[in-house]
């Protein structure tokens, strides 16, 4: 151990695994704030409760919305699968999006926190990657309980099986680019004064309304069917249906092979996370420099 | 030291200062009921966004539905009761987060301790949450009402508008009513009150018959519609304004007039004594003052 010149200890870096340094430093940051995240959102209550919780209202979702299919006549296996796959991962979708922002706040005005993390020699990015990451495995759990029942419900999946390695590309594509989204939503709602809470609830709305998890693109006006058309989530929602289904919707985007969806997909990634980290670190800096990360706004 | 010695006739004093006639108790009640109600109709007035997210949420749930019922070729009538459903909903959203979860957002802002202290019943400011509740929410709803009329082209064809206002009332009441009970319940359950806020969302839209026929949920539509507001509310409003939708109505309107009327009576009753045991305890043990999280 050694002492620099003013007296304090100089430490070697302490490595991650195979990763040095900053790296290093954010994995550990990343652990331990998607440990804290467990302890908040998966340690509320008993496992049982926490179980019910977890199957009750994704399943309830799932009705609410089969229910609502069967008023136009009687329910199709396809029309099931569509809506079960669409609702599915929008759970992920809602958790991913709103998680950062719900971080930040909840370390903002509940727990009044965020003054002392930002403190401490970690990034408040790894810290909000690894909460929204938690929440949306939990948010995972409810998706793969609603497909489960879709297929009890005689859902069709695709014939040969469910396409592996296009599931696991697009679902890790997809996950990465609504979180990507998250954070960048996140650092424009830490610089809110009213309602930052609600920001994140309504672009999770709008998404949900444009993405086609529930009806297919064409159902929606002219301008909406385009941004809806443009939307990763949209890509990522599609490429599901095919890995698990083996169908693809209608219209346009039932047309666009394969490869070139999944293709879309990583570039749309690429763009978010290339701009994303960076208006991150400029929107908490802002923040800092205002005052805003001491802010409650009893909301 | 020497100790101030009490006043000889302090007992009496206080007695005297306490001790109100019915009248001067139903006058301050109603203040108390006036002064809790006011922020919650007019604090929009100061806070415009407020409206707006209070009418995004359900407008986006109401685009949705429609357009899901589009997509399946759905007659035009049920499009109507979508968003008249849509307008409902906003009054039992009111009712999850700013009854039932009031006092506990109250308890970590520290308002409720105000709340135990002042001379005030928590009875009284559990009705002014709720008539102020309503009448905001009525404003909102009429709002979505509007939307889904200019957005969706909805039609409404309202042969007995007295006996729509009737539902209205009852099925609101039954619901605030059904609100101030889980205003205690959510309290006293700490952490899980958000949880538990989010199974009354959507499980209920499903029990409650909102968006799809109760009639085709069973026995547990039955079940549900002796239990749940919502579900009465919904199921009579689509029959009276509605009357294409008639046949799928569960049961006759006069009866679930009824069960909403009943329901007023025995949630009124049931909130009083949870509150009364809130205020006990709050009172005499501090324990529910202090924060759960």
């Amino acid at each position: 151990m050694q002492t620099d010149a003013t007296g304090f200890v100089e430490r070697a870096p302490r490595p991650f695994g195979p990763l040095r340094g900053a790296a290093a430093d954010a994995a550990r940051s990343l652990i331990a704030a998607a440990r804290l995240a467990w302890a908040i959102e998966g340690n509320w209550t008993e496992p049982f409760y926490l179980a019910a919780y977890l199957i009750v209202r994704p399943l309830a979702f799932l009705g609410l919305f089969l229910a609502v299919l069967s008023i136009g006549g009687n329910l199709h296996p396809e029309s099931i699968g569509f809506v079960v796959v669409g609702q599915a991962i929008f759970q992920v979708v809602g958790a991913a999006l709103q998680g950062p922002t719900q971080a930040l706040l909840d370390d903002r005005e509940r727990y009044r926190t965020i003054r002392y993390i930002f403190t401490t020699p970690s990034s408040l990015l790894p810290v909000s990657v690894g909460r929204a990451l938690v929440k949306a495995a939990i948010a995972g759990i409810s998706a793969a309980i609603v497909i489960g029942v879709g297929a009890l419900l005689g859902m069709p999946l695709r014939a040969g099986g469910v396409d592996l390695p296009l599931l696991a590309a697009v679902l890790a594509l997809g996950l990465l680019s609504i979180v990507g989204l998250g954070i960048a939503l996140g650092a424009i709602c830490v610089q809110l004064r009213n309602d930052a809470w609600g920001y994140p609830q309504a672009v999770a709305g709008s998404v949900f309304l444009l993405c086609g998890a529930l009806f297919p693109l064409e159902v929606l006006p002219g301008a909406l069917r385009a941004v809806g058309a443009a939307l990763p989530i949209t890509w990522w929602i599609e490429g599901v249906r095919r890995a698990l289904l083996g169908t693809t919707s209608p219209g346009l985007l039932g047309e666009l092979p394969t490869a070139s969806l999944v293709a879309l997909l990583f570039v749309g990634t690429a763009a978010i996370w290339l701009i994303a980290p960076r208006l991150f670190v400029l929107g908490i800096d802002r923040a800092r420099d205002k005052g805003y990360l001491d802010r409650n706004t009893a909301s | 030291m020497s100790r101030a010695a009490a006043p000889d006739d302090l007992a009496v004093r206080i007695r005297a200062a306490t001790e109100w006639s019915a009248g001067h108790r139903l006058r301050h009640a109603a203040q108390s009921v006036a002064g809790r109600a006011y922020p919650r109709i007019f604090g929009m007035l100061r806070e415009p966004s407020w409206l707006f997210f209070d009418l995004v949420f359900p407008i986006l749930g109401m685009a949705a539905f429609v357009f899901l019922l589009r997509s399946r070729g759905a007659d035009e009538a049920w499009i109507s009761a979508t968003i008249l459903a849509s307008a409902l909903l906003t009054f039992w959203t009111s009712v999850i987060w700013m009854m039932a979860g009031q006092f506990r957002w109250e308890r970590d802002s520290g308002n409720l301790t105000l709340y135990i202290t002042a001379p005030v019943g928590l009875g009284a400011i559990t009705l002014g949450m709720a008539i102020g509740g309503a009448v905001g929410m009525a404003i909102r709803a009429a709002i979505v009402i509007t939307a889904g009329l200019l957005l969706f082209g909805a039609q409404y064809s309202v042969g007995e508008p007295l006996l729509l206002l009737v539902t209205l009332l009852l099925g609101v009441a039954a619901m605030y009513a059904l609100g101030a009970c889980l205003a205690a319940f959510f309290l006293v359950s700490g952490r899980q009150a958000d949880h538990l806020g989010d199974l009354l969302n959507e499980p209920m839209q499903l029990l409650g018959g909102l968006f799809a026929p109760i009639r085709n949920l069973g026995p547990i539509g039955l079940v549900a519609i002796g239990i749940l507001p919502l579900a009465p509310a919904a199921d009579a409003l689509r029959q009276i304004a509605v009357p294409q939708l008639a046949a799928s109505g569960l049961l006759p309107v006069p009866v679930e007039l009824a069960i909403l009327a009943a329901m007023v009576v025995v949630f009124g009753i049931l909130s009083r004594h949870a509150l009364g045991y809130i205020e006990r305890i709050g009172r005499s043990g501090g324990r529910l003052l202090t924060r759960a999280d």
